[in-house]
């Protein structure tokens, strides 16, 4: 194993550990605004960390290219996700909210 | 076997179940999180298998999801909020101690 396929699986390892830890924090973190905050870690660390080592396996060249062109769609697409999933979570608790106001109930936790 | 498909194995089998329990329980806006997390954990996983199996030309496949599955997710969001986004509420409408 020269210093290649070394580099290339600590990199593996680490994009894998990125994304099995936004796995569990998707399942662990209580609420729906906390759980938003498990996107980061897959989409900015996890498959860019992943394609960086297939992008080093697979050494200079057009495949490496694509690779990153696939990492840096994923590292930008990720925010952008989460903000408008953390603007819906919003807009519907204050319409249910201002559903509840409207017939006297309770509003939701 | 080698390190490839054993994380794309590991991804699939600690990986995806979380997204897909997020996805199927809750309120429909809280469910959008299952899915942003499901496309991106599939995006890796297709990258994983067409290096493990020695197809690259199958990178395409996870070069098309990076692109349709935050779109798709978009969409949700955009169906979710009503379609035409309510006028912004100044202060003053707001509810009195919001």
């Amino acid at each position: 194993m020269d210093v290649r396929d070394a580099s290339a699986l600590i990199l593996l390892a680490g994009g894998t550990a990125a994304l099995l830890l936004s796995a569990l924090a998707l399942l662990v973190l209580p609420g729906p605004y906390q759980r938003l905050h498990a996107l980061a870690p897959a989409t900015v660390l996890g498959v860019p960390l992943v394609c960086l080592a297939l992008a080093v396996d697979a050494g200079p060249g057009r495949a490496a290219v694509k690779l990153l062109v696939v990492a840096a769609l994923v590292a930008v697409s990720g925010p952008v996700v989460t903000i408008a999933i953390g603007r819906t979570v919003h807009e519907e608790r204050a319409a249910a909210t201002d559903r509840a106001a409207s017939t006297g109930q309770e509003p939701p936790a | 076997m080698n390190a490839w498909l054993l994380a794309a194995c590991g991804l699939l089998t600690a990986g995806m179940p979380p997204c897909v329990w997020r996805a199927c329980r809750g309120a429909p806006d809280q469910r959008l999180t299952g899915i942003a997390l499901g496309g991106t954990v599939a995006t890796a996983v297709f990258l994983l298998t067409a290096r493990g199996l020695d197809r690259t030309s199958y990178v395409d496949l996870a070069l098309v999801l990076a692109v349709l599955s935050p779109t798709g997710t978009l969409v949700f969001c955009r169906c979710l909020a009503g379609g035409a986004r309510q006028p912004r509420r100044t202060g003053a409408e707001r509810a009195p101690g919001r």
